[in-house]
């Protein structure tokens, strides 16, 4: 063997694969689930009159809005590779401290509300460094804090109860340009994911999902992603316990575990791969609206609201089967 | 001076030692090549100088400095970059993201400048000429070829002052291959140091200036390369001379067909390959990459889908997946080329992976027997010498090489008699490498039929009995005994000339 200059080898591989079909392929867990979205619009249109309005809208978001809001956090971890199951926790805790702390100075207020965010950030990130630290799973770490989170909400607040002033009761009703205030919070949050995927940080979480070892080769702190995913998530988790409150008006030691299983469906639904690596806050916010729009849908058609559960699951099962055959699919492609 | 100088270097995996007391120094300027067995610990070395694993003993110097990198940013800071042999890459994200990953030049808004980073990527690859790759694809749709020069893009990324290319090769066809060499020489002309690791005596000939040479993880010696014979290399590497690599080829095939493939098709790159494959015979497969030997062995396996028909043994076969393709005797085994990704379940330890698809065979009357299993699985480690502490050893842990050697095992334990082994010497050192050839021939004297790609043209002209050559996914020529030489091979897989 002799060598010399180095000399640039031609190129040998025959035509490539069409890359229009990895594409779309690539998305169709996401296209599947607009394609439900429409579905399930469509029925409701058809039994409902004045569906098709900015009303309409308006009011679907602001019931969304709670679980977006959770599921943005969820979608975060899970595209880390993980899942955060305390968010339950985060939640009962945020809307009992707001609803027994609250008063109608907006001080006061403003205050308690940096405060539960704060604790819903340093709740995940303590999740976030005992994963790492202690090398174990999140879903007993995040499960363990969700029990003793609910506990410490049980302490505070036996029932549902409590309050908030008024006007922040009505902070769903304001409207701007007559969209009201979940609408444009809703906005602010899918411009923040654009601008979020597009940073190192967002890079990392996702790298840090798609493969661990190579991410920590590369250089990557894994603690440090995980107490800055975590904590994201708890501060999500707190966010949509303050928003909860708005629709409420109330505490409850017990309303978070409402959003924890959804939370993690909403994004599957959406295409967020529970291998992580993979996802996007577009198709989550699809799937939290299915699944509000699913309730609507159980009212309209006056049959047991037992089935809203039923609908959920097969509409679940019918992402998963979207992802996996994608999944399927795009392994016979590579390579 | 020695701009990177080690001593007393020692690495313990609970009762594994890695490294004992190794010694290591180099100088600028200079190739500086790193060999050894299987598990020597040559990967365990550079990872504890590119920061990924701390030594549990050892003094390190970086042009004198003492040295010891926290974590990988603070080798790379010091002008430290490895180009891993796992691969250091994330799968989800695009080749151009790959290479600046955490580098990635940034906007206003702290957002990556894609504009810029596709200039950066561009850029590099004209300035080191690299063999063309589409900056835009995602990195899980690329080919272990591709995958590995994306991650010497990364690591000459770093443009660092000391590079390590840890079986960088072996992944490569022969033309990127030399391409890499040259680099590897260029860049030590820049005044760099370049430590290289490879399994290939050829390519360590053609570019190392001195070299060292690891065994059970202590340095045994360190050469001025023009002063040392191979065999005095190869001798000190395996602690014993190698009687020899290559197997004396007796014709062993016999007029029974075990595999008869007729006009087989898949993607756009497999478009109709026609062959017979006999009873006793080792057939290889030749042809420049990408020509269409992959989808030939993954679609015979029942990994890709696939037109065209099979006939097994006489019988024509659907082979629908994989585990149609394994069924007992009359089935198919392969060495697949992703070894993580399809050949060996790394979480799980060497008896798992050697076991888990033929647990029929262990059972009985429903029950697990695990006398036979045990007994079965150290026969295996013993007679492919697979180092690992004990069997419960996580695969994943095992060095390259060894880990090639528990996909051996496993496929042999199938019993199935068509073997597909694509690339199996890939990272397996020499010693092993000779035993893997003799095993080929030997089981062809026992009826075995073996299809054989290599990567390594001379393997391909000293083990099989006859050589296809692909080109454009079809056989463009079957070149028999005698007739197979290097240059016949390569001649066919360019020349558009009936053979
Ligand atoms: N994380 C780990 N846990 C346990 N053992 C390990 C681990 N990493 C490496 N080893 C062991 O250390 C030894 C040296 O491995 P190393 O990967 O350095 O060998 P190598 O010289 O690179 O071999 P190859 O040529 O096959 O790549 C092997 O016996 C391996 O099993
Ligand atoms: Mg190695």
């Amino acid at each position: 063997m002799s060598v010399s200059v180095a000399e640039r080898p031609a190129e040998t591989e025959p035509a490539r694969h069409l890359a229009w079909r990895g594409w779309l392929l690539d998305r169709a867990p996401f296209l599947v689930a607009c394609l439900m979205l429409l579905v399930v619009v469509a029925i409701y249109g058809a039994l409902q009159k004045g569906v098709f309005t900015l009303d309409e809208i308006n009011l679907d978001t602001a019931a969304a809005m709670t679980l977006i809001l959770a599921a943005t956090g969820q979608t975060i971890v899970l595209i880390r590779g993980g899942i955060d199951l305390s968010i339950g926790g985060v939640i009962s805790l945020g809307t009992v401290i707001a609803a027994t702390q609250f008063s109608d100075d907006p001080l006061t207020v403003v205050m308690w509300s940096a405060l539960i965010l704060a604790i819903g950030f340093a709740v995940g990130a303590l999740n976030g460094l005992l994963i790492s630290a202690l090398k174990l799973q999140p879903f007993l770490v995040t499960l363990a804090s969700w029990s003793i989170l609910n506990g410490i909400a049980m302490l505070i607040l036996p029932t549902d109860g409590g309050g908030v002033p008024g006007w922040w009761i009505g902070f769903s009703y304001n409207q701007i340009l007559g969209l009201a205030s979940p609408v444009w919070m809703l906005i602010g949050l899918i411009i923040f994911w654009y601008w979020f995927r597009a940073t190192r940080l967002g890079i990392t979480i996702q790298a840090t999902g798609s493969n661990e070892k190579s991410a920590f080769l590369s250089g990557v702190s894994i603690a440090r992603i995980n107490v800055v995913t975590y904590g994201l998530s708890g501060l999500f988790a707190a966010a949509a316990a303050l928003y909860l409150t708005t629709q409420t008006g109330a505490g409850s030691p017990t309303i978070g575990k409402d959003y924890i299983l959804p939370s993690v469906a909403a994004a599957v639904i959406g295409g967020v791969s529970l291998f992580g690596g993979r996802g996007h806050l577009l198709g989550t916010v699809i799937g939290a609206l299915i699944l509000t729009l699913i309730g609507n849908l159980v009212f309209v058609l006056r049959v047991s609201s037992y089935w809203q559960p039923v609908m959920s699951g097969v509409i679940l099962l019918v992402a998963v089967l979207a992802s996996s055959l994608a999944e399927k699919t795009a392994r016979g492609q590579e390579q | 001076m020695d701009l990177i100088e080690v001593s007393g270097l020692t690495k313990r995996y609970g009762g594994i030692v890695a490294l004992s007391e190794a010694q290591f120094s180099a100088w600028a300027g200079e190739v500086h090549a790193l060999v050894g067995e299987n598990g020597a610990g040559k990967s365990t070395f550079i990872q504890i100088l590119s920061g990924a694993v701390h030594p549990d003993e050892g003094k390190l110097q970086l042009e004198g400095q003492p040295y010891s990198p926290i974590n990988p940013d603070a080798a790379q800071a010091l002008g430290v970059a490895a180009v891993f042999q796992e691969l250091s890459l994330i799968p989800d994200l695009a080749v151009e993201q790959n290479i600046w990953f955490r580098r990635e030049p940034r906007t206003a808004l702290l957002t990556v400048d894609g504009k810029a980073l596709r200039r950066k990527t561009l850029e590099l690859f004209d300035k080191y000429r690299f063999p063309p790759l589409d900056p835009a694809r995602e990195l899980r749709r690329l080919t272990l070829a591709e995958r590995q020069l994306v991650e010497i893009a990364k690591g000459l990324a770093k443009d660092p002052r000391i590079l390590i290319l840890d079986e960088a090769t072996s992944a490569l066809p022969a033309k990127e291959a030399e391409w890499l060499l040259a680099l590897t020489r260029q860049i030590a002309a820049e005044g760099r140091l370049v430590i290289f690791i490879s399994h290939r005596m050829g390519e360590v000939r053609a570019i190392a200036d001195r070299l060292t040479i690891f065994r059970n993880g202590s340095t045994v010696a360190s050469h001025v390369a023009t002063a040392v014979s191979d065999d005095e290399i190869v001798t000190q590497m395996i602690g014993r001379p190698l009687v020899r690599l290559y197997p004396e080829r007796k014709a062993t095939a016999t007029e029974r067909i075990a595999l008869k493939v007729d006009d087989l098709r898949s993607g756009s790159r497999l478009t109709g390959a026609s062959f017979e494959l006999r009873e006793g015979e080792v057939l290889g497969v030749g042809g420049l990459q990408g020509h269409g030997q992959r989808e030939l062995f993954q679609s015979l396996f029942g990994a890709s889908r696939a037109t065209g028909s099979i006939e097994l043994w006489g019988k024509p076969t659907q082979i629908a997946n994989p585990r149609h393709a394994l069924i007992g005797r009359d089935g198919i085994a392969l060495v697949p080329e992703d070894r993580p990704g399809q050949g060996l379940l790394l979480t799980k330890s060497v008896r798992e992976n050697l076991t888990l698809s033929v647990i029929r065979r262990f059972t009985d009357k429903g029950f697990l027997s695990r006398g036979r299993e045990a007994a079965l699985v150290k026969e295996m480690v013993d007679f492919l010498r697979i180092k690992a502490g004990t069997p419960e050893q996580l695969a994943g842990t095992l060095s390259g090489g060894n880990q090639q050697k528990v996909i051996f095992g496993k496929m042999l334990l199938t019993e199935a008699r068509v073997l597909l082994l694509y690339d199996p010497t890939r990272g397996v050192d020499v010693g092993t490498k000779g035993e893997i050839f003799q095993l080929m021939r030997d089981l062809a004297a026992r009826g075995y039929a073996i299809l054989f790609y290599s990567s390594d043209l001379p393997e391909l002209v000293h083990v099989p009995d006859r050589v296809l050559v692909l080109r454009s996914g079809r056989v463009a020529a079957t070149l028999g005994a005698g007739r197979v030489s290097e240059e016949a091979i390569l001649r066919a897989a360019v020349l558009d000339e009936a053979a």
